[in-house]
């Protein structure tokens, strides 16, 4: 077996999210096109029905 | 692959929403229980299984799986089944049935059955367990397999993990270790990868709470002892995502047969699986560096691969379930470095981890905010008008391995080619019947009449079962001095 050395530097390890940096911000050109994902709207909105607190009312018990 | 026997063990957590709710969760869980026995999807059982299990604590399902009470949580056993798409079919029916007793029960709006294994604030865990059945020539009690293989499920979390935010801190010690104070110190964890990561402190170990391992060890094959092995893993994640419960339990299969075949590869074990195991699990950067037992340094990522490549080369083409395998398991390895959006409904940390930063970034919240919890939790809720993993089967982005009716189905009735089948139409009889019964996994007892064995689990034993039954009166009533002569 061979492994590959490690390329820490690989930037296709993980793709970063482009976010416009801020020099990009109020240059008062052409506005960025919305690109996000389809569907995505309807995630966030039943994100949003969630109880905020509801994690402190999960009392389990430690099982197998 | 090999002929294999599949099944599932899942521990469903249970939080109470409404807050004026008149039952706690341990009440919720037994009402449950007896309600989906009540209205004949199987058979209570009439005696004692263990000194926590008495009659009636739990029973098998027409489908030829279980509903059962353990340590407080609602459990299901999945029946034996011989294919992934079975596998992955039972395994959500046991989740439907379970979820429709709560909406059968008017509950829906303040019952959650959580498909998760953590609880986020009291760090409590529960467990999914993988069943696989292999040859009793399976050479388990060499230790260089056992490392090869715990190598494999180490670094497999990096598809199979749940996911989840924060971290179990202190971490749970060994009994045989003195408490260190060291080991108390926080560590400041924002997400992680897999759920049970932080409660494996064991490279091998037979128990199954407390001093977990990545191999649990115990040999119970639940069939004929002279031919048959079942590995019981308990180190994994429950999964929403049925393509990732079929890449779960198909790549382990096949890394079991790549160690059967003599093909596994001793480089591929792990300088230290179980502190290994969390790094992974805790890497913030998802780049999942490893340092191999010869000291090489290299990748999860890279590791799998290799483990793939080997799979490719002595196993394509031998089942299509293992095709399947490895073209599911490649595709993941392709896109795990393009970032968790590439991997929606695929690889359920990845498909949290967007929904979860996306909305963090909509809503302008922190990793530490409770809302984010709670989020958390409410990805493995299995009511499908309200947990966030079912929006992605709405838009689409969910990768299916069954179907809604095929699910409906496998509710009542059992999986083909193995036991189940007929243990199902024992189960189904039974529900009509006033007679006494004792039914196990490897067989059943009926009145006064011997057992009836069924130590092969390829076997279906319908037929037999069938003419056995009809020749039985099974409207003498149980009489239970009489059955335990």
């Amino acid at each position: 077996m061979t492994f590959q050395p490690i390329q820490l530097n690989d930037p296709m390890r993980r793709e970063e999210k482009n976010s416009p940096g801020p020099d990009q911000k109020d240059t008062g050109g052409p506005s960025r096109p919305d690109v996000s994902r389809p569907g995505r709207d309807d995630l966030l909105k039943r994100m949003k029905k969630v109880d905020p607190k509801q994690s402190e009312k999960y009392k389990q018990r430690t099982g197998q | 692959m090999k002929k294999r026997i599949y099944g599932i063990e899942t521990e469903y957590g249970l939080l109470i929403k409404g807050d004026e709710f008149k039952y706690g969760s341990v009440d919720v869980a037994v009402r449950l229980k007896n309600h989906i026995f009540e209205k004949g999807m199987g058979v209570l059982d009439l005696h004692y299984r263990a000194n926590d299990e008495p009659p009636g604590n739990g029973g098998f399902l027409v489908n030829g799986g279980r509903v059962y009470l353990d340590m407080g949580h609602l459990e299901y056993a999945s029946p034996e089944c011989s294919n992934l798409v079975d596998l992955v079919t039972y395994d959500r029916a046991g989740d439907m049935v379970v979820q429709d007793a709560v909406e059968e029960m008017g509950w829906a709006d303040q019952v959650a059955i959580i498909k998760n294994n953590v609880d986020l604030e009291t760090n409590a865990t529960f467990g999914c367990h993988e069943n696989y059945l292999v040859s009793r020539a399976f050479q388990f009690d060499n230790r260089e397999n056992l490392r090869m293989l715990a190598s494999f499920l180490v670094t497999r979390q990096i598809y199979a993990g749940a996911g989840r935010t924060g971290a179990c801190n202190p971490q749970p010690f060994r009994d045989w270790d003195e408490v260190n104070p060291s080991r108390k110190e926080q560590e400041q964890v924002d997400f992680q990868i897999s759920q049970r990561a932080d409660h494996i402190p064991n490279e091998f170990y037979r128990w199954v709470q407390y001093n977990r391992a990545i191999v649990n060890t115990r040999d119970e094959p639940l069939s004929d002892p002279s031919k048959y092995r079942r590995i019981h893993l308990l180190v994994g994640d429950s999964n929403m995502s049925e393509f990732a419960t079929a890449l779960k339990m198909g790549s382990t299969a096949v890394l079991m047969e790549l160690i059967e075949l003599g093909a596994a590869n001793p480089d591929w074990i792990l300088a230290d699986s179980v502190t290994t195991m969390r790094e992974i699990s805790r890497d913030p950067k998802f780049k999942w560096e490893i340092t191999m037992r010869d000291g090489k340094r290299t990748t999860a990522v890279d590791l799998q691969r290799d483990m793939l490549n080997c799979a490719k080369e002595n196993l394509a083409g031998s089942s299509a379930d293992t095709d399947w395998v490895l073209q599911a398991w490649e595709s993941v390895l392709d896109d795990l470095p393009k970032g968790p959006e590439a991997l929606l409904g695929r690889v359920d940390w990845a498909s949290k981890y967007w929904m979860l930063t996306e909305f963090m970034q909509a809503q302008d919240l922190g990793w530490q905010d409770p809302w984010v919890k709670s989020l958390d939790l409410e990805y493995h809720n299995l009511n499908k008008s309200q947990g966030l993993y079912w929006g992605l089967e709405d838009t689409g982005d969910a990768f299916r391995r069954t179907s809604d009716s095929a699910v409906d189905q496998a509710k009542e009735k059992p999986p083909r080619g193995t036991r189940a089948d007929g243990r199902g139409e024992l189960v189904r009889t039974l529900t009509q019947s006033q007679t006494g019964y004792l039914i196990d996994w490897i067989g059943f007892r009926l009145n006064k009449e011997e057992p009836f064995l069924m130590l092969d689990p390829f076997v279906s034993y319908k037929k037999e079962i069938r003419n056995y039954l009809d020749n039985l009166d099974l409207q003498q009533p149980y009489d239970r001095d009489s059955f335990y002569r």
